[in-house]
């Protein structure tokens, strides 16, 4: 517990090292995909000369939107693509002295990111709270956020381990870095990042709640917004732990077969 | 200028001898893109589930718009992207002094060395979407006005590059772009929207200051409806004074360099 607490120190020195670079990209990811969105959104609603549409006014789609680009922070972190870039590099044998596992220490410092904008999305929800819409989301605001924070750190676990599988093809090809590209499209598009998913077709509802998709972004963003009942919290969390499950065993399975085969610096 | 274009050729050769080296990556990163492409073809398709107007253009029309941004993004994923990437850490790392005491521009030599193959194939898959866009929208147009959308699809891919380096070039006095680049690819998504969305100070940030809503909307307008030669002359004109910036912030910044030697 004490290694892991060192860790963590370690990387959130590390995130805060270059606090242009922080506050650049706070502002920047926070607040230009929100206008752009908002300004969409905004032009539907125009158009449709409604008020509600799917069941979100302009305003619901705004909080949507604030929440949404820091959640995917969260979901995704900074320090994915660095366990294949080391396998390519031959650093990765540095694991075999550290004391701990590869996988345990990749986890922490991931979940550190992950926890760092979990506080980041906490701060930018007081301020909308309580300066731009008093109220509006009613006295289960903050157990509302701190419970969708955490749901959002369940489901950065299971990208976490869903990323790592995908990272460890390294020992096997030559370059995965546009599979984890892929992986983000999935992840944002059919999770409801870009659009909330209320807004696709029923048959692709119906398919896309059998993928880990829509637990990583749409639960935890409208556990968030207070449109979710606890049981279905609940369920999507058992969800979100299974897929992690899932995703673990994979990565067992692949660091088995793929370390074989590893050829290291100073191997 | 014969120089440049033989060591273009060049930059061409070694560039495609490079991917097909790893052909499996060139697959990879082939099917990435044709996935961002569906991705963004998707988003509209859902969003004209819910409107029959989007910015004031119908679904048929909103294609020839995505076309348009899709092929802007595949030239400059082709010609300048992977050039981007690396300008930072060059310039870092001190390894500008490579660039700096070769016998031609290093601003030329740093923003196309690099040229992507595998992007290049998905150049053609956008180009291939666009034609077929135009080949179904309904509306009639002329020889001159695919004249004019291409001087404009190269002069949207100019504004896009002059704003991404003067996102990079910062680096000079940071020592770090990500924050910066991280800005760019989040007001890059303004480009990938029809400008009539974005009012008042917004549309003044997008069309003005970090002009990104004139990258593609303008030059598909050319199809959509009139552009008038002032505003196709001020579009050349945005480009010409970005391009003015460009290079005035480049030699202040190499000013502040420090090479790995010095």
């Amino acid at each position: 517990m004490k290694l892991w607490r060192f860790i963590m120190a370690m990387e959130f020195r590390k995130i805060l090292a270059y606090r242009s670079d922080f506050w650049i990209t706070f502002l920047g990811q926070t607040f230009i995909q929100l206008l752009i969105a908002r300004a969409l959104w905004q032009d539907v609603f125009e158009a449709r000369g409604e008020s509600t549409l799917n069941g979100f006014t302009l305003g619901t789609m705004t909080l949507y939107y604030l929440i949404v680009p820091v959640g995917s922070k969260i979901l995704t972190g900074e320090n994915v693509g660095f366990i294949s870039r080391e396998i390519y590099d031959g650093t990765f044998t540095r694991y075999l002295i550290y004391p701990l596992s590869f996988l345990e220490y990749k986890t922490l410092t991931y979940l550190t990111h992950s926890l760092f904008y979990g506080l980041h999305l906490v701060f930018i929800f007081t301020v909308y709270h309580l300066v731009f819409d008093p109220g509006a989301l009613g006295p289960a605001a903050f157990s509302n956020l701190f419970l969708g924070v955490g749901v959002y750190l369940l489901a950065a676990l299971a990208y976490v381990m869903m990323a790592t599988a995908i990272e460890l093809l390294a020992l096997w090809v030559e370059n995965i870095w546009s599979l984890m590209v892929m992986l983000r499209f999935f992840v944002f598009f059919f999770g409801g990042s870009f659009i909330p998913l209320d807004f696709f077709p029923a048959w692709a509802l119906g398919l896309l709640q059998y993928t880990p998709f829509p637990y990583m972004v749409n639960l935890p963003a409208k556990t968030i917004m207070g449109l979710l009942s606890p049981e279905k919290i609940l369920l999507g969390a058992v969800v979100l732990i299974g897929w992690t499950v899932a995703f673990r065993v994979t990565v067992s399975l692949l660091w088995k077969r793929g370390q074989l085969g590893y050829t290291g610096a100073g191997v | 200028m014969k120089r440049y274009f033989l060591l273009y050729l060049n930059f061409l050769r070694f560039s495609f001898s490079k991917a097909m080296e790893f052909r499996l990556d060139l697959t990879f990163r082939i099917l990435m893109d044709i996935i961002y492409y569906l991705v963004n073809i998707l988003f509209f398709k859902v969003i004209y589930l819910h409107t029959p107007l989007l910015g004031g253009w119908t679904e048929e029309q909103m294609l020839v718009f995505v076309a348009t941004y899709l092929l802007i993004d595949a030239i400059n994923m082709t010609v300048f992207s992977t050039n981007m990437w690396w300008l930072p850490f060059y310039i870092n790392k001190g390894d500008l002094d490579y660039y700096l005491i070769r016998p031609v521009s290093p601003l030329f030599f740093l923003s196309l060395r690099e040229f992507s193959a595998s992007s290049f194939v998905n150049l053609l898959i956008a180009l291939g979407f666009f034609a077929y866009t135009l080949a179904t929208y309904s509306a009639p147009f002329g020889g001159l006005d695919l004249l004019l959308f291409v001087v404009l699809i190269v002069n949207g891919s100019l504004i896009y590059y002059c704003i991404q380096m003067l996102m990079i070039l910062p680096t000079f006095w940071t020592h770090s772009a990500k924050g910066f680049i991280d800005l760019f690819y989040s007001l890059g998504m303004a480009m990938e929207r029809p400008d009539r969305i974005y009012r008042g100070w917004l549309r003044i940030l997008f069309t003005v200051l970090l002009p990104f809503a004139l990258i593609a909307s303008f030059p598909a307008r050319i199809f959509l409806e009139h552009l008038d030669w002032g505003t196709f002359l001020h579009l050349l004109g945005v480009t010409a004074v970005f391009w003015v910036l460009v290079s005035y912030v480049w030699k202040k910044g190499l000013a502040n360099y420090s090479s790995a030697s010095s």
